[in-house]
């Protein structure tokens, strides 16, 4: 090196002073990685493999149903999807969905050891669960959300959407919609996933928990003349029941439960919520974090 | 730097710690005891990742309970398993710990790809951690561990599963970030010649107590004098040599010379050739860690 000006620096691992991050960085860029992990963004095809089916069963019958109305092009507005029927239509992939994201979530970090390192960080365990509950929601409204923005979308560019007026409406149910069902099965998965270390189990626990009361309390109402309460305890019925309320719709093959308000089935999916994540903090909060 | 008064932690009724009274300053500090002693228990109090029943423990200042935020991002930890997430490489988990402690996200990258290199693990940065020895694994964790810069390292059986040649490379890289970087490590270990051969400062933990702390020279430090071991004739050899003036006493196979004796070499070197034994022991008689740990005397 004879060059006047050049110098050659190998300055290597050194003491650090610049600028730190505030505690909110750490929540954010942990619900990122973990918003990563559970897509199975930058991981192998086979991480991928899940989320995919179960976001393609979800957007699926959104693209169906515009393909319909673009092809035939004179179809009524009445005979499309509507999007308290959309929300039914999917709960399955919901569930599914639920299964199988918050286990990836939660579980893998008491599993490996990973919790004792973030909590012996910046991060206490409000602010963990703050982090990874955002994370679970986030990927929950890409199924709830998603696909119902997308029909807005599309069935207004292709001239079957409301009209401006009543759009800001529409799109204020859609959110409401979208948001209130992420949260719901958000809560439950989390709840099932703080109890276990083993994501298998949680995804099992998750489904039972979505389909054991809905049917047992279906059974029960039918059967015996049970009050209609009783649905209140079955996830699928509230989520779907409370889109059909803000939409103002009424199923087409399933009996109205009109004896329920809808600030009762409001108040049971938030009673939900409120429940799952109390099971979940209470969890955390006396969770053994070192190995 | 770490400061603890009567600190207990019990588990149901089996009590963890029974009191632990210590002050550790800065430099290399062993924290040394059984398998079961205690260790990992004031490990984990001191990262605040338990409660304690009782006591006063300050970490940086602040009690590691309630410690804030800014002390907590100064901490840095390696935990004594090797269960890392399997599909990330050893880049995106140093890097992403690194933001968790707070380092912007440039930074963040540069300092994971410094420490990295600084581990030896620059040209494996981007293999999976699931393909890595064990050694590797220890060798990420250190990274991930001083990446932000840390004013306390934490490092729990840093040299746990390793074979003899990469326990020495990991001891010597352990020394070196505590010397040259100017961070203050506390390392677990229940392997007395690791401790002898990288810290300033040794705490020694039994059955939930401290028995020892202090400076490796001040543990060491003992009377003065000879220690000498012969095949045989011990009986001989402690007559001779007191016959030339030597304060000498014989203690369980040894006969201890006292101080003050300017010529005792030449003298002990007289007397073993005279009487024709063999000589398996000559030394100072200050005390090895392994003499404080098992409490004996030379």
């Amino acid at each position: 090196m004879t060059s006047g000006d050049a110098r050659l620096f190998d300055l290597g691992y050194r003491a650090y002073d610049g600028p730190r991050e505030r505690p909110a960085y750490a929540v954010v860029s942990l619900a990122v990685f973990t918003v990563r992990r559970v897509l199975g963004l930058g991981r192998g095809a086979r991480h991928k493999v899940l989320p995919a089916i179960t976001l393609a069963i979800a957007y699926l019958p959104a693209l169906g149903s515009v393909a319909f109305a673009v092809i035939v092009n004179d179809v009524a507005a009445g005979d499309l999807i509507g999007y308290g029927d959309y929300m039914f239509i999917i709960g399955s992939a919901l569930a599914l969905f639920a299964a199988l994201i918050a286990p990836e979530a939660l579980c893998p970090d008491r599993r490996s050891g990973m919790l004792g390192l973030y909590l012996s960080g910046p991060l206490d365990r409000t602010r963990y669960l703050v982090a990874k509950g955002s994370a679970v929601l986030a990927v929950m409204l890409l199924i709830t959300l998603g696909p119902l923005l997308f029909m807005l979308l599309a069935f207004e560019l292709a001239g079957f959407g409301p009209g401006a007026a009543e759009l800001p409406k529409l799109l204020l149910q859609i959110l409401a919609t979208g948001v209130a069902t992420a949260l719901l099965y958000a809560a439950l998965a989390m709840a099932v996933s703080s109890l276990t270390t083993r994501r298998a189990a949680a995804a099992v626990g998750v489904i039972l928990l979505i389909f054991v009361p809905a049917n047992v309390v279906r059974a029960a109402i039918e059967s015996t003349g049970a009050p209609d309460e009783l649905d209140l305890l079955s996830s699928p019925f509230v989520a779907a029941e409370l889109a059909y309320r803000i939409f103002g719709e009424t199923p087409d093959d399933v009996e109205p439960v009109t004896r329920l308000s809808t600030w009762l089935v409001a108040g049971g999916v938030a009673a939900a919520v409120a429940a799952g994540a109390l099971v979940c903090w209470l969890r955390y909060r006396r969770l053994e974090a070192f190995r | 730097m770490i400061s603890a008064r009567g600190v207990v932690k019990r588990y149901g009724r089996t009590t963890a710690l029974a009191g632990i009274d210590v002050e550790i300053g800065p430099g290399v500090t062993g924290l040394l005891g059984s398998n079961g002693a205690g260790k990992t228990t004031f490990i984990s109090l001191v990262l605040g990742l338990r409660s304690r029943d009782a006591g006063e423990l300050t970490v940086l200042g602040q009690d590691p309970a309630s410690a804030g935020i800014a002390v907590r991002a100064r901490i840095g930890y390696a935990p004594e398993h090797h269960d890392l997430p399997a599909e990330l490489t050893a880049t995106e988990l140093v890097r992403h710990l690194a933001e968790q402690h707070l380092l912007p996200r440039r930074a963040a990258v540069q300092r994971t790809n410094d420490a990295l290199w600084l581990v030896g693990l620059g040209e494996e940065r981007f293999r999976a951690v699931s393909t890595m020895s064990t050694g590797q694994r220890q060798r990420v964790k250190l990274a991930a561990a001083i990446v932000h810069d840390p004013m306390l390292v934490l490092l729990d059986e840093p040299t746990d599963g390793l074979d003899p040649m990469q326990r020495v490379e990991m001891l010597s890289l352990i020394r070196r970030i505590g010397t040259e970087f100017g961070m203050q490590i506390l390392i677990s270990s229940h392997h007395l010649e690791e401790v002898e051969r990288i810290c300033d400062s040794v705490v020694i933990v039994e059955g939930g107590e401290v028995v020892h702390a202090g400076t490796l020279a001040g543990l060491r430090s003992g009377p003065e004098g000879l220690v000498i071991e012969v095949d045989e004739r011990m009986g001989e050899l402690v007559s001779l040599l007191a016959g030339r003036g030597l304060e000498v006493t014989a203690h369980e196979g040894r006969i201890l010379v006292g101080a003050g004796s300017p010529d005792a070499y030449d003298a002990v070197r007289d007397a073993v050739a005279e009487l024709g034994v063999g000589l398996r022991r000559l030394e100072p008689r200050g005390r090895t860690l392994e003499d404080v740990y098992l409490g004996e005397e030379p």
